[in-house]
């Protein structure tokens, strides 16, 4: 009484013999599962054995395509929708520049599908402790001989029989290979074993991060734009004459929003008119930059008591004091240009349009706390 | 062959030569002259793409491509038969070629190029070109013919040493024939890998050619002993290279377009603009969108009826390829009317004539060739 086979193995001495081998044994025994080992693959074997086409092929080539759609559909988002970047004068959109990514990552695709695929889904591997590899056969299967297998695996058949088929089809030899003794993969053992090998990999990775970061010298992180020769403002620089990084206007212009502001003294802005029209956006401008920047000092009324006079020290303006409310538009616009007394001027803060709003909004602070009858409205009366 | 398709081809070239002698008088010589550049580059490379297989069977000491090896061979005397087309070609250098003007030596690309561009050393490189061709013919072809009679295996070593020498000379005459006969056409514009681009559709054409001879031999009961194994080695290279000079085609475009030069740039802006623009696309498709993916599946490359719609694709592709390259140096839109088609009967026709007749040189397959037996039992 044999033990359970796996298979029986009978050898060959050519890949012709095995070939005419195969049908007369699949006539014989047309229910066995025959399989082949050979040294090297032996084309239309596949055919001889009535097995179906490997789908390895239809595998790659939708993997290619995923692979073409992916790289294009990469470059499109990254390139052209997310951050559109014009380089060498492009549009973002230039399919061109994009062939060769699509190229590349369509064979990256196609051949980790051919390789990956065909060892792992299609082979099943890892495979640990297959019975062939017990096989006395396996040096000459590796080397020069062919070999066909009528696989039991485990099922009860008549070893004898097939046996005696192997050898009348011209088998030099024919080998029973042993069933081995059934254990899953998943085993306790291999779950410690598992188990441990992730641990140590986790204390190994944890201590060669420490000591990457530790010990190897921190170089910045690419700095080319810092590095790049640049002017910088407020520096020396010999890149002009001067020795100036920054450049005065070219003269004779203007800069944009920039209008020369000649007037020296209050007396002679007295005759500047406000060109801003009182409308409530100016007035909301107005009210948003006074808060700002005249609170301060002035207060949020403009009645020159806020908070901080007493840290400040000196005594800020009543703006909506009988003095100030006499003052033509052009002098408080001045004041706020070019300051009186402790109060700075604020030309820098405030563009024209700004202070004139501004103007605006001191105009209605000023009428706010004098109203006369006719400002109060109908209804509330 | 029967009778019928005979009379067709040999009415076809007559038709097609009173076409082209009216073209030359109806038409003007430049249309003439350019008609004339096209096709026989077109016939010339086919030829030149059927040797470099011979040669390459040699220098590798390939045995799978042996017992066809005859059908390229035989294929490759469409090199002789152009010979004379050649030399006939240098009357065009007035007509077609810009730098033979006097006047375009002001322009200062020219004039630096003058050194190459001139009529007497352009005669010299085609002579030279045409001459080295027999040379080689006399000794890789000529040579296994006669070993069908003598059965001398020294030939196969005599070939094996010469190989590597004939691929320096293809390398060569293939460059001098794209840059002197259809890049000096506009001769401001550059292009190095341009030579390769040529060879690229030259070797497709050649394998087309080989293809189609090989399953016209095999329809008609000969070439017995050919297994599919050995025509899907034949469709596997077609396939490769299909890639290849999809790659190179594109190469050339991107590396210009990148780069944006106005010197380089103008060939392709001639070349996109107008009706050009659908030829192109045509192009793409035929020459390669369509036969790569009708081979991809493996039964393709060993199954003659889809290889050989591959290779009428292939050579349909290379003209369209030729008449791209060339018929923007003298029309803005694409010309399409009786001289290109009475050119197109003339070189088909007579083509085909010459290469059925061809088809009876020596054996069917090198029988003298001590390597036969064992391409025959090629197997994959």
């Amino acid at each position: 009484m044999h033990k359970p086979a796996f298979s029986i193995l009978g050898l060959f001495d050519s890949a012709q013999a095995l070939m005419d081998a195969i049908p007369i044994v699949k006539c014989g025994m047309p229910a066995a599962t025959i399989e082949t080992y050979t040294p090297y693959p032996i084309h239309g074997i596949e055919k001889v054995l009535g097995r179906r086409r490997s789908p390895i092929a239809g595998m790659v080539l939708v993997m290619g395509v995923i692979g073409a759609l992916a790289g294009l559909g990469f470059e499109l988002w990254t390139s052209g929708w997310d951050y559109p970047l014009t380089t060498f004068g492009k549009p973002p959109w230039s399919w061109q520049a994009f062939v060769p990514i699509m190229f590349e990552v369509t064979v990256l695709f196609a051949c980790f599908t051919a390789g990956l695929g065909m060892l792992f889904l299609l082979n099943r591997l890892p495979m640990f402790r297959h019975p062939m590899l017990r096989s006395k056969s396996m040096p000459h299967i590796t080397r020069d001989k062919f070999a066909l297998a009528v696989e039991a695996e485990g099922q009860p058949v008549d070893v004898d029989a097939i046996t005696a088929v192997l050898k009348g089809v011209g088998a030099i030899s024919v080998e029973v290979i042993e069933q081995p003794a059934p254990s899953g993969p998943i085993s306790p053992n291999f779950v410690l074993r598992a188990f441990g090998a992730i641990v140590v990999s986790c204390a190994v990775a944890a201590g060669l991060t420490y000591w990457a970061i530790k010990l190897f010298p921190v170089s910045a992180p690419m700095s080319h734009m810092l590095d790049q020769p640049r002017l910088d403002p407020q520096r020396e620089e010999g890149f002009f004459k001067d020795d100036f990084g920054m450049r005065l206007p070219v003269a004779g212009t203007v800069a944009r929003g920039y209008l020369p502001y000649t007037i020296k003294n209050q007396d002679d802005a007295a005759s500047l008119t406000n060109p801003l029209p009182g409308t409530a956006s100016v007035m909301q401008q107005g009210r948003q930059l006074f808060n700002t920047y005249c609170s301060p000092c002035h207060g949020l009324l403009g009645n020159g008591q806020p908070t901080l006079t007493a840290a400040y020290g000196a005594k800020p303006a009543n703006l909506v004091s009988q003095t100030i409310r006499d003052y033509p538009d052009g002098k408080i616009y001045h004041t706020i240009m070019a300051g009186k007394n402790a109060m700075p001027g604020y030309p820098a803060e405030l563009t024209q349009d700004e202070r004139w709003a501004v103007v605006h909004y001191v105009r209605a602070l000023q009428r706010s706390q004098n109203a006369k009858d006719l400002d109060i409205p109908k209804e509330i009366k | 062959m029967n009778a019928k398709g005979t009379r067709i081809l040999e009415t076809g070239t007559v038709v097609g030569l009173l076409g082209i002698v009216t073209t030359l008088v109806v038409f003007g010589r430049e249309r003439f002259w350019v008609n004339w550049v096209v096709w026989l580059l077109f016939v010339l490379t086919a030829g030149l793409g059927c040797f470099f297989i011979v040669a390459l069977e040699h220098l590798v000491g390939a045995r799978w491509s042996v017992p066809l090896r005859r059908v390229p061979e035989r294929l490759s005397s469409l090199v002789i038969v152009m010979a004379p087309a050649v030399l006939l070609g240098l009357l065009s250098l007035p007509h077609l070629y810009p730098w033979t003007k006097p006047e375009s030596l002001q322009d200062p690309v020219v004039a630096g190029k003058a050194v190459w561009l001139n009529i007497p050393f352009f005669a010299v490189r085609a002579v030279l070109c045409v001459g080295l061709w027999l040379i080689a013919y006399r000794i890789l072809v000529s040579g296994s013919f006669r070993q069908d009679r003598e059965k001398d295996p020294r030939f196969n070593v005599r070939a094996r040493r010469f190989s590597p020498v004939f691929m320096v000379i293809f390398a060569l005459t293939i460059t001098v024939l794209a840059f002197d006969w259809i890049s000096s056409l506009e001769p401001t514009w550059y292009s190095d890998i341009f030579g390769v681009y040529l060879f690229a559709g030259t070797f497709l054409a050649g394998l087309s050619a080989t293809t189609l001879a090989l399953v016209y031999l095999m329809n008609r009961g000969k070439l017995q002993e050919v297994t599919p194994d050995h025509v899907y080695s034949l469709g596997g290279f077609l396939f490769a290279f299909t890639v290849f000079w999809s790659y190179i085609a594109f190469a050339q475009y991107l590396l210009m377009w990148y780069a944006n030069l106005p010197e380089e740039v103008v060939w392709y802006q001639e070349r996109l603009q107008g009706m050009w623009g659908p030829l192109v696309l045509i192009l793409a498709l035929f020459h390669f969108f369509l036969p790569f993916f009708i081979l991809i599946p493996r039964d393709a490359k060993s199954d003659p009826k889809r290889l050989c719609v591959v290779a009428v694709l292939m050579l349909v592709s290379h003209w369209l390829d030729l008449y791209w390259m060339i018929f923007p140096a003298v029309g803005k839109s694409p010309l399409f009317g009786w001289p290109e088609l009475s050119f197109a009967l003339l070189f088909i026709c007579g083509g085909l004539l010459w290469v059925r007749h061809a088809m009876t040189f020596g054996a069917d397959m090198p029988v003298g060739d001590p390597l036969l037996q064992e391409g025959l039992e090629f197997h994959l």
